[in-house]
């Protein structure tokens, strides 16, 4: 930026506009933290729900569950914490995807709960609205395999339409492998290599 | 057909400021000059030209006992910029953009 008051022509005024938004977005990258933590909750409560279950141990296999508020609550609140006090600035993007899975939080909890009182399998909605939020955090990352991941999950919930309820819980942990685990991996991979 | 291309944005610095402040909302003076490459005089007087247009506000406060130059986007930004790319993307195909 030598030229003090250098007049630019559209075609760089396009150019610096988009290269300015990309150093900015750097600020964005994830690190797929919240992937992989969901994930692996997810994936420990839907084959402890299948498997006490088959086993009709006497326990209500869908109080697995609580592993949820109980572990993934303080630990991504706990780690969002500790990175708000390491991160500089506010960053638009940045909001986005905070918001973005906060809608998605609060539209889980309102789903379970009329799922729930309607005595009707959760897991086919909570997959949906999973797949919108990883859908949309694939396309404001600009990281096609949280697209992909999408994909898969929207496929979960189309299976669950075909199996019995009793499997809803295995078709779940199958699709938040290969739809959230997968791409979160991945997520944390390029954020290592960046970081090498 | 072309629409006339807000000067105020025209010029390359002033353009690099508000595309960056676009995205991260608020900026101190020393991240805009990393991010920029431009030296500090020549990023001070750009400042002061995009908050006289009112595109900006510069607000100078303290962190940890340091003098801290906070520089924001205004409403009248926002809609400057916005515009001035909406005006922009008549010079191209819709491809391009």
């Amino acid at each position: 930026m030598e030229n003090e008051e250098k007049v630019l022509n559209p075609a760089e005024s396009l150019r610096i506009i988009r290269e300015t938004i990309d150093v900015a977005k750097k600020g964005v990258q994830e690190n797929g933290f919240h992937f992989l933590l969901w994930g692996w909750l997810v994936v420990i409560a839907g084959l402890s729900e299948y498997y006490l279950r088959q086993m009709h141990r006497g326990l209500e296999p869908s109080m697995v569950w609580m592993i949820m508020p109980v572990i993934g609550v303080p630990t991504a609140f706990i780690y969002e914490w500790r990175r708000d006090k390491k991160q500089q600035g506010q960053n638009i993007v940045r909001e986005w995807y905070g918001m973005l899975w906060l809608a998605f939080g609060i539209s889980l909890i309102l789903a379970i709960a009329l799922t729930v009182r309607a005595h009707v399998s959760p897991i086919p909605v909570i997959l949906i609205l999973a797949a919108f939020a990883t859908f949309m955090s694939g396309i404001l990352l600009r990281f096609k395999a949280l697209v992909f991941g999408a994909i898969v999950l929207w496929a979960g919930a189309a299976i669950c339409m075909v199996v019995p309820i009793g499997e809803h819980a295995l078709v779940q942990a199958g699709a938040t492998v290969l739809g959230y685990l997968v791409p979160g991996y991945m997520l944390n991979q390029k954020a290592r290599s960046r970081h090498v | 057909m072309y629409k006339e291309l807000d000067p105020m944005l025209l010029s390359q610095l002033r353009l690099a400021i508000m595309s960056y402040l676009m995205v991260v909302r608020e900026a101190e003076f020393n991240a805009l000059r990393e991010e920029t490459a431009a030296s500090a005089g020549n990023l001070s007087a750009q400042i002061s030209k995009l908050q006289e247009a009112g595109y900006i506000v510069v607000e100078k406060t303290y962190k940890n006992n340091y003098p801290l130059t906070l520089c924001k986007l205004t409403p009248r930004g926002i809609e400057a910029f916005e515009a001035f790319y909406v005006d922009l993307k008549t010079y191209f195909n819709q491809d391009q953009v």
